[in-house]
């Protein structure tokens, strides 16, 4: 990135970061209202409108991914055309949900209203070319059609996938495989000097995904750890290849988590279920993400950090809404939008 | 004057009136007159064979150019050429058709069949009509024009057939047609999928026949390998690129190595071995994942010639092209069998389309149904006399004027202007002229014309655009003649100009050399870009009176307030350079105008007192920056006509150095450099001239495009 444009964009996250939610501030956004909610994150009209609760629930939940992705594209204005892909990889997860709601869709032979009703409206940056998904007439031809143009590679290697097992849960694991794996692929052409932040990030998010489908694919799927091995994503943090390698060979969830490098292992020490390390490993994405957007120096890293929040930051705002809509008691809310963090000992509270 | 020159300059009279008498004058001349006519006669009946030789042949080329000039003439002549030149919108009315709902498809054929019809999808402001009548037909027709479009990927089907009879499609006849749309793709699916298997086929022999001249130079019996041992296990096969890497490791669990021995394209070839036991049953499973296709190791390697192996493999791939070959034929078998049912299909489709189109603009509410549009004045009467002989049951149809607020919405009828579709599409890639705005096209033609022509004068090279671009007019369309014109408009200045190929010795000029005079070329560009300047100012001001916008006429950007400074601060500027002085009047005129804008601009802003001030201020230096400037910019048409002029020298001057047949070549390699390089540079800066000083100053473009139904659409 030029000297120019760095400045710039630093400037440009540390002004939106001012949109995001504190994390202490979470508890006190659960005893509000749906009109204090409305009124308070701009979503009057659309929670005013004389829907249905399906409906408003869908609404909400739309303008807050329009607004996330709206964001990304503002930041990805001043990258150069490596880093802006970068960032545009991780954003393409909004229409790798649609490509899995058309499989879905195809594969049970679903109503296309019914489809159609789950399908996100996303930016022509992000978007993929539906209503020609819409008209192919199986899951092949579907990821046909879609093999020419920038999901080339994620639908080649489902429809390669499909074609030698004809599984739907081979078929999704091995796009959302294929996902990681290029925003990995993408994070090694950015240039030496501006990846150690990235890949601290990146790291966090990697390692997260590649423990949970480790334990996933082991213990709640049984596979082999041959197979199990094949479906993880070498992470560029501490989850690389060789430990990875090491870890799907142990046969329980205690002697995974005691083999553990530091500081996952203090971090996920003691956790009794799969459920744990996930809210576990969910914060610290999210510690890391807060950590490099105060302390980072990439603008790149900072906008990425920034977009992970934020997106934490509409969930957390879409649950207190479905909450709300749904008549849901306090508590059930403040543990789905995890309120009271987890009981994560040091390093990662700290680091925060 | 004449003879008063005569009686005190007789060195200025001709020769002969000197010393002779009038009588002696006469004879004088009719004795040369005679003399001269006899010589006539003698060179004329000498010539005359030979020009009559020539007069044959160039005769038909002459009658065949008269001939197309006077069409070309006729055609400029013609009120056809001249009709749909305008600077306003085409008038337009908001219609509301109310219809029974059975007649909605008759509607739809007939105001596409009008194509004056422009759908308005907002919703209606009668809360009662909510339903949407067409949306079940709109799904039906979306899945049948798909399967017709993939079936038109296997076999040719008719892009646009004879319409025929123009009729309803109903709901019941449409579903009939994807269903049997249903069945025929079942069919070219198949024979898509066998082409697929085929070319899979072929590619997997491929990397066999690449796979054997490997294990060709091998030293070892390989086809021991073609079992699996009692200890051992093999695998030997080719696996996606990008899936190794990880395949490697997911064997390495089931304690087998991997072993690549040859990369081609997206694959690669690899050996996996292990030891037999529990684990090689979880390789099945991980091999299958990563996409592993197994290569038979041919049997008796160790004892047949590679060569013979190979012939082998190019017999299959032979066989898999004969295949290929005989599966295409029953492909083309089965579309000649089915042409005329895909035909009448795509015909039934095109008449289907209107009401697709149109459905996103229908509400309903039980049989009754509204459909709303925008429709040119002149036309709305004739839309509802066809509706009248096409429903059969009874329709309402309102029009009205566009309300204030409803200008952005409605769209802008483009020029159908012959002579200016190739400048309209110019103007389009800057914008649509909102509606009510002054449509540029016009004045965009006439001074890209006179732009271009003055910067690159030249009758000879104007005549070689002028030439290609008719040349090339079959591969230009219509844009062919932009070509022409530009070319003509550079061959007219090319004669005021005196300049032929740059040379300027030929043609005496009729009107003067811009190099002889820099000066007065430089005078007449800056008094050029006053008067472009005042007139896209003054359009500014129309458009937004025309949009009503009163207070931006006066005080916006490029508004009356702006154009009086402008003209007051030109007024000063010719002071100056006439009487070396401003002047009292344009001076006030110049700051009351400065005062009137920085006043506005500070009623407006909304900031600390500081800010404002700094604001104010920048925005008032900008205003007198920025007008200076622009006019400023306009020398560069004086400066490429200069420009012009001596590349033709530099290009002359390098031919005169050279023998006769160097100085053709330099003479036509310079005059094309000057045609390629600065041709294309005086487009740009043309271009640039339009678009920023012309067009930021009163085109908004941010308006759209009449698009009305009609039946012969593309894919919806």
């Amino acid at each position: 990135m030029s000297r120019l444009r760095e400045p710039y964009l630093n400037t440009r996250v540390s002004a939106m970061s001012e949109r995001l939610i504190a994390p202490d501030e979470v508890s006190a956004l659960c005893g509000l209202s749906l009109p204090e909610l409305a009124q308070r994150f701009g979503l009057e009209r659309l929670l005013e409108e004389p829907h249905d609760r399906r409906a408003k629930s869908r609404g909400v939940k739309q303008a807050l991914i329009n607004t996330l992705l709206d964001e990304l594209r503002v930041l990805i204005r001043p990258m150069n055309a490596v880093e802006a892909g970068l960032v545009l990889a991780w954003g393409r997860k909004y229409a790798l949900f649609n490509l899995k709601t058309l499989l879905r869709g195809k594969l049970y032979e679903l109503d296309q209203a019914e489809i159609r009703a789950n399908l996100y409206e996303l930016p022509e940056h992000v978007r993929l070319p539906q209503q020609d998904l819409f008209q192919a007439e199986g899951v092949l031809e579907l990821l046909r059609k879609l093999e020419q143009g920038p999901y080339s590679l994620i639908a080649k290697q489902g429809r390669e996938v499909f074609e030698q097992k004809r599984d739907p849960f081979a078929l999704e694991a091995a796009l959302d495989q294929r996902y990681y794996t290029e925003m990995a692929r993408r994070l090694q052409q950015v240039p030496e000097s501006g990846q150690a932040e990235l890949k601290q990030l990146l790291g966090a998010v990697l390692d997260r995904v590649g423990l949970l489908w480790l334990l996933r694919f082991r213990f709640s799927y049984g596979l082999s750890p041959s197979e199990t091995f094949y479906q993880l994503v070498p992470s560029v943090g501490l989850l690389h290849r060789e430990r990875l390698l090491s870890l799907v060979n142990l046969e329980s969830l205690e002697a995974i988590l005691a083999a553990l490098p530091e500081p996952l292992k203090t971090a996920l020490a003691g956790s009794q279920s799969l459920i744990e390390v996930q809210q576990r490993l969910g914060g610290q994405v999210t510690q890391e993400s807060r950590r490099l957007l105060t302390k980072g120096h990439s603008g790149v890293a900072r906008a990425l950090a920034y977009l992970i929040l934020r997106e934490h930051g509409v969930l957390i705002l879409f649950s207190l809404v479905q909450g709300q809509l749904l008549g849901l008691p306090r508590e059930l809310v403040e543990i789905a939008v995890e309120a009271h963090p987890p009981d994560c000992p040091l390093p990662f509270q700290s680091a925060a | 004057m004449a003879d008063h020159a005569e009686h005190t300059d007789p060195n200025r009279a001709p020769p002969i009136l000197m010393s002779r008498t009038r009588p002696q004058l006469t004879a004088a001349l009719k004795q040369q007159l005679l003399a001269a006519w006899a010589l006539a006669h003698v060179l004329w009946a000498k010539a005359q064979p030979q020009l009559k030789a020539v007069a044959a042949q160039i005769g038909p080329l002459l009658r065949r150019a008269s001939i197309a000039l006077g069409g070309a003439w006729q055609q400029l002549r013609s009120a056809e050429a001249w009709r749909e030149i305008r600077l306003r919108s085409l008038p337009m009315k908001h219609v509301r058709v109310l219809v029974i709902t059975d007649d909605l498809p008759q509607a739809s054929l007939t105001l596409a069949e009008t194509e004056s019809f422009h759908p308005d999808t907002r919703p209606p402001e009668e809360q009662l009509l909510s339903g949407l009548p067409g949306r079940d037909y709109r799904e039906i027709y979306q899945q049948a024009h798909a399967r017709l479009e993939k079936i038109a990927k296997v076999v040719p089907v008719d892009e646009e057939p004879d319409l025929g009879e123009v009729r309803v499609i109903e709901h019941d006849e449409l579903r009939r047609i994807n269903e049997e749309l249903t069945e025929r793709w079942a069919e070219a699916s198949r024979f898509e999928e066998g082409l697929r298997r085929i070319d899979e086929q072929d590619r997997f022999v491929r990397e066999q026949q690449a796979s054997l001249e490997n294990f060709s130079n091998l030293k070892i019996d390989l086809g021991a390998l073609r079992n699996k041992t009692r200890f051992l296990d093999f695998y030997v096969g080719v696996v996606p690129r990008e899936n190794v890497s990880r395949l490697q490791g997911a064997v390495t669990l089931a304690d087998h190595l991997l072993f690549t021995y040859l990369e081609r394209d997206q694959s690669t070839h690899v050996v996996i071995v292990g030891p037999r036991g529990e684990k090689e049953s979880q390789l099945a499973s991980v091999l299958s994942s990563a996409s592993f296709q197994p290569l038979p190791i041919p049997a008796g390697l160790a004892d047949t010639s590679p060569e013979h192996k190979y012939d082998e493999l190019t017999a299959e791939r032979n066989r898999l092209q004969a295949e290929r070959e005989a599966l295409n034929a029953e492909v083309e078998a089965w579309g000649q069998a089915h042409r005329d049912l895909l035909r009448s299909t795509r015909r039934s489709l095109m008449l289907a389309a209107p009401f697709v189109t149109l459905d996103p603009s229908i509400r309903s509410a039980g049989h009754l149904a509204v459909v709303c549009g925008w429709v040119p004045a002149r036309a709305v009467e004739d839309l509802e006399a066809r509706l009248g002989v096409s429903l059969a049951l009874p329709f309402e149809l309102e029009s009205r004027d566009p309300r204030p607020a409803e200008r952005p919405l409605v769209p802008t009828v483009p020029s159908a202007n012959r002579l200016l579709a190739p400048f309209a599409m110019l103007v389009k890639q800057y914008g649509i002229p909102q509606y009510g705005e002054v449509d540029p096209t016009p004045l965009f033609a006439v001074t890209f014309l006179l732009m271009f022509g003055s910067m690159f004068g030249d009758i000879g090279q104007g005549a070689v655009i002028a030439g290609v671009a008719w040349a090339l007019r079959a591969k230009l369309g219509r844009f062919y003649r932009f070509g022409v014109m530009a070319g003509l408009s550079s061959m007219v200045f090319g004669v005021l100009y005196g300049s032929i190929f740059g040379y300027e010795e030929i043609l005496p000029a009729l009107w003067m050399s811009p190099i002889h005079h820099p000066i007065l070329m430089l005078k007449i560009a800056l008094g050029y870009g006053v008067l472009f300047i005042a007139i896209a100012c003054g359009l500014a001001i129309y458009n937004r009176i025309a949009v009503k916008d009163l207070k931006a006429a006066v005080f916006g950007h490029h508004g009356l307030i702006n154009l009086v400074f402008y003209l007051a601060l030109i007024w000063g500027a010719v002071g100056i350079a006439t009487r070396s002085s401003f002047g009292t009047a344009p001076l006030l005129l110049v700051i009351g105008a400065l005062m009137a804008l920085a006043g506005y601009a500070w009623s407006h802003l909304q900031a600390p007192t500081g800010e404002k001030i700094l604001v104010v201020f920048i925005e008032t230096l900008e205003t007198v920056i920025g007008y200076i400037s622009n006019t400023l910019s306009f020398l560069r048409v004086a400066a490429f006509s200069l420009n012009h002029a001596a590349l033709s020298l530099a290009v002359l001057t390098l031919a005169a150095m050279m023998g006769p047949a160097g100085h053709v070549i330099t003479v036509i390699l310079g005059n094309v450099f000057v045609l390629v390089l600065e041709g294309g540079i005086v487009m740009i800066q043309v271009m640039r001239l339009q678009y920023y000083e012309g067009f930021s100053r009163y085109f908004s473009g941010d308006g759209h495009e009449f698009s009305p139904l009609k039946l012969r659409r593309g894919p919806v």
